[in-house]
């Protein structure tokens, strides 16, 4: 009985996803940091669904898995979704600094009611869950949107 | 004084972080590995190190059409980072000359990152950094202590690399690894504690916070490869260079340099801002590089062997500590509350034995008991009872931890009266039995304050019988209770090895002969060390010098009438089995690097000169001169003389008679020789004497008065240099 759900679960899993993937657009997302004092930063973009609940994590920027539950909001999605993010992980940003990453998201999630969200975390120091929002609408991912905490603005291009 | 203020505050650093100092060292060694494994995949192009920014960033641009950053690593390895046509962004090496995919970077293996994570912060986040920082600076102590304990060690700054003398494994080790690694670990601890220090300290300001965008120009637009700052930078010092996100004319050229940050006008390439990297940044990025091994692959590997020598010294140094410790200065009370003394003399702590045992039965009985070396005599306020307990070295002398003794009395009077009971160990073999403790009784009998409760006890061949006779007499008259120690009735089996006789001789005219055993657990004797047997299996030892001959272990015996061990080695037969312990005689080695060695025995004094002839492969010119009382005593020795004089190992050799012929001592041989003997002395020649302490009394009178004809000070000079060598018994 239990491989049977198994087996059903990887199946869709595997349809979903290869639906999804057909209809997926590439964002270039550039962060731009703060000029602040301390360790580089961790940063995480999640897409937020339209209930402002996790629906998917898109990047992470930060190695050491060690330092993951720092970010909490998120590390609780984390833990109770098992979602697989070694393949979204990379390095964390210092103060003052810009990170350039692509992001795949799906087409369909466009002017949908969804929300890109980058949350921010740096050692011994404050956690910032909403450090910058940005609408995943057409008009959102044409403006800089200003962040609150170690981020100093996020812009977008598609390509 | 001094060097027990180095030695502690050397051992205190290393007690209190040791625990942490294992776990840096351990992953340490794992770490030095990571920089070693990236440099071998070897992306660095040809090209690399006559490229400029100007050929290198528009030529990527155009290979990489979605290029965000191109970055040159440690080994110069150049990483483009770029935004792939399938999406998601992608990393690979590239050929900076031709953009050609060189590889693809993999990603940090989890080993290294959980190691990293350990050896940075024990995993405990901040705590755990600041931890390991202490560590690092705990370490510059322990290695700089470490440095000034070799120093004081081998008598100065000069000696710091010269040989250093041969004590246990442990102890021995411990400061031939110490002097070469000692560097290295003090480069690993300085960059450690640096790098935890410069969390604390303000981070450079970033170039993109100086930029007036009010001032930024689109004009005159200008080709990429034509901007001036990218035609004046050579791509070797670029370490990372951000490409413009968008099109938006704040929107820059980040180029992050080895000393600077420029930020570049993406339409123009003037340059809108610039920030020179502070020199506290600069030196924290040196000591990354350094203290990671990131700077080159011999370096990385050196630090893995540093890290490995930390583990190796944790190890060695208890192991001293422990080896200290054990038997001595295990005091419970200090010296000033003490009721009951016992100081120690003794050369190769045989006698510790006695006065420990004492020590523990008082202590047990709860009396208030210190126990040192004489040497160590000071001023005891509360002491009622003094027990001196001590051997006596060569004729008459004060083993050397009771040199100072004398001097000592002199200094510090005390100010009660206090009882003394001394006991001399000895063996009455020996004219001057036990006279060191005699000496101390009529020094004592010259101050004011000391009383005899007992006349001088001697204790032969460490006899328990002996020793029980002084402990009853003390214990009747001070009322301490003791009994007999049973460790000291049983003999001293400890580290006895099986050996079998191989050949012997039978006694010759003047009853002397020689005796060869073989011996699998005694293959590292060295002829020079001393053979010590146990004729009745009891805690009566006789010592014979060692003479290595063909890996046979070699003694020349002289057999007395009553002698015990003479007679006992003089049953023994070809193929019988005794049990001996080896006592190494380290001062008494030959000379490695000499250019001339004269040997001078009398009788069978001559057993450890054998075997270092026949050893001497340098052919280094040895002289013998070897007494004997007649000439048919020497025809034990001479075909196999002539065949060493025949093969070279032997330059000359000089016999002496004493009851025939010249009817003379070795000493006036030497004397008649003495430009020779001079000659020697003065182009570094070694002089080794082996044999009775009559003769060596003669010999060194001799030698004063050769070496007066140059200098009267040099005879002392000369022999602490190691340049007379003496054994004599």
């Amino acid at each position: 009985m239990k491989l049977i759900i198994k087996s059903l679960i990887a199946f869709s899993l595997f349809f979903i996803s290869s639906a999804g993937m057909a209809q997926t657009s590439s964002y270039k997302c550039m962060i731009q940091m703060n000029s602040y004092q301390g360790e580089k930063a961790y940063v995480i973009i999640s897409l937020i669904n339209r209930k402002g609940e996790y629906e998917k994590t898109l990047r992470v920027l930060g190695p050491d898995k060690q330092w993951f539950n720092t970010l909490k909001e998120w590390y609780k999605f984390q833990t109770k979704s098992k979602e697989k993010i070694s393949a979204v992980t990379g390095a964390s940003i210092g103060g003052g600094d810009r990170a350039v990453v692509t992001l795949a998201i799906d087409s369909k999630k466009l002017n949908a009611g969804y929300t890109l969200r980058f949350e921010s975390a740096v050692e011994e120091k404050l956690y910032h869950t909403k450090d910058a929002e940005v609408p995943l609408t057409t008009a959102g991912l044409a403006a800089k949107t200003d962040g609150k905490g170690y981020i100093r603005y996020v812009r977008f291009s598609g390509s | 004084m001094i060097i027990s203020v180095w030695r502690y505050s050397h051992l205190t650093l290393a007690i209190s972080s040791f625990l942490l100092l294992t776990i840096a060292s351990v992953t340490g060694i794992f770490l030095a590995f990571e920089p070693v494994i990236e440099k071998s995949r070897d992306y660095k192009a040809a090209s690399f190190d006559t490229l400029t920014l100007a050929q290198t960033v528009p030529l990527l641009k155009e290979k990489f059409p979605g290029i965000q950053e191109v970055s040159v690593d440690d080994h110069q390895f150049v990483l483009v980072k770029y935004a792939a046509e399938e999406g998601g962004d992608q990393q690979v090496y590239v050929d900076p000359a031709t953009g050609k995919v060189l590889g693809i970077p993999t990603e940090k293996l989890p080993l290294f990152q959980w190691m990293t994570t350990l050896h940075r912060s024990l995993f405990i986040h901040e705590t755990g950094r600041i931890l390991m920082g202490i560590t690092a600076f705990l370490l510059i102590l322990i290695a700089v202590s470490g440095i000034f304990l070799v120093v004081q060690r081998q008598n100065g700054w000069k000696n710091f690399f010269s040989n250093v003398e041969k004590t246990g494994f442990a102890q021995y080790y411990h400061v031939v690894f110490g002097r070469i690694s000692l560097f290295f670990i003090l480069a690993i601890a300085l960059t450690g504690t640096y790098m935890a220090v410069y969390r604390f300290m303000p981070t450079p300001g970033k170039a993109s916070a100086l930029i007036d965008e009010s001032q930024i120009k689109e004009e005159p637009l200008k080709e990429l490869s034509e901007f001036t700052v990218l035609q004046q930078t050579p791509l070797s010092s670029l370490q990372k260079l951000q490409y413009p996100f968008s099109d938006f004319p704040e929107d820059y050229y980040n180029v992050q340099l080895k000393g600077r940050e420029l930020c570049i006008n993406q339409f123009t390439g003037d340059i809108l801002a610039q920030q020179n990297y502070t020199k506290t940044y600069q030196l924290a990025n040196f000591s990354l590089r350094w203290h990671t091994g990131r700077w080159g692959t011999i370096w990385a590997l050196l630090m893995a062997l540093a890290s490995a020598y930390i583990l190796f010294f944790i190890y060695s140094g208890f192991a001293i500590t422990l080896k200290r410790r054990r038997g001595r200065s295990k005091n419970k009370f200090k010296a000033k509350d003490a009721r009951i003394l016992i100081l120690v003399g003794s050369e190769n702590g045989g006698t510790f034995k006695f006065a420990d045992a004492i020590y523990t039965q008082l202590i047990r009985h709860g009396e208030k008991v210190f126990i040192t070396d004489l040497s160590n005599f000071t001023a005891f306020p509360n002491a009622e009872q003094l027990v001196i307990m001590t051997s006596t070295y060569g004729q008459g002398d004060a083993p050397s931890n009771a040199k100072r003794l004398a001097d000592r009395i002199r200094q510090y009077p005390q100010g009660q009266t206090i009882q003394y009971s001394i006991v001399g160990f000895g063996s009455r073999s020996y004219s001057r039995f036990c006279q060191f403790a005699f000496d101390i009784e009529k020094l004592l009998q010259k101050t004011s304050w000391a009383n005899p409760v007992l006349p001088v006890y001697t204790v032969n061949d460490k006899s328990p019988q002996d020793f029980s006779g002084w402990m009853t007499e003390w214990t009747h008259k001070t009322g301490f209770s003791m009994l007999m120690p049973r460790e000291l009735l049983e003999p001293d089996t400890a580290d006895l090895k099986k050996l079998s006789v191989t050949s012997r001789t039978n006694p010759d005219e003047e009853a002397s002969f020689i005796i060869q055993f073989k011996s699998s657990q005694l293959r590292h004797a060295v002829s020079g060390d001393l053979l010590a047997i146990y004729p009745r299996n009891d805690h009566r030892e006789r010592l014979y010098s060692i003479g290595k001959v063909d890996k046979n272990i070699q003694l020349s015996v002289k057999l007395h009438e009553h002698g015990l061990g003479s007679s006992f080695l003089n049953h023994l037969q070809q193929g019988d089995i005794i049990k001996a312990k080896l006592v190494k005689n380290q001062h008494f080695r030959f000379p490695k690097k000499t250019k001339k060695v004269i040997m001078v025995s009398n009788g069978t004094g001559i057993a450890p000169f054998l075997g270092m002839i026949t050893e001497n492969r340098r052919k280094i010119p040895i002289e013998l001169y070897c007494g004997f009382r007649n000439r048919s005593s020497f025809t034990l020795y001479e075909p196999f003389l002539n065949k060493q004089l025949s093969k070279g190992n032997l330059a000359s050799l000089s016999l002496v008679l004493s009851r025939e012929e010249e009817k003379e001592y070795v000493s006036h041989r030497l004397l008649k020789n003495s430009d020779a003997i001079l000659q020697c002395l003065k182009n570094g020649g070694v002089i080794m004497l082996c044999g009775s302490l009559s003769m060596q009394n003669d010999v060194m009178k001799v030698l004063e008065d050769i070496c007066s004809v140059e200098d009267p000070m040099r005879l002392p000079e000369l022999v602490a240099q190691g340049k007379i060598l003496t054994d004599c018994y």
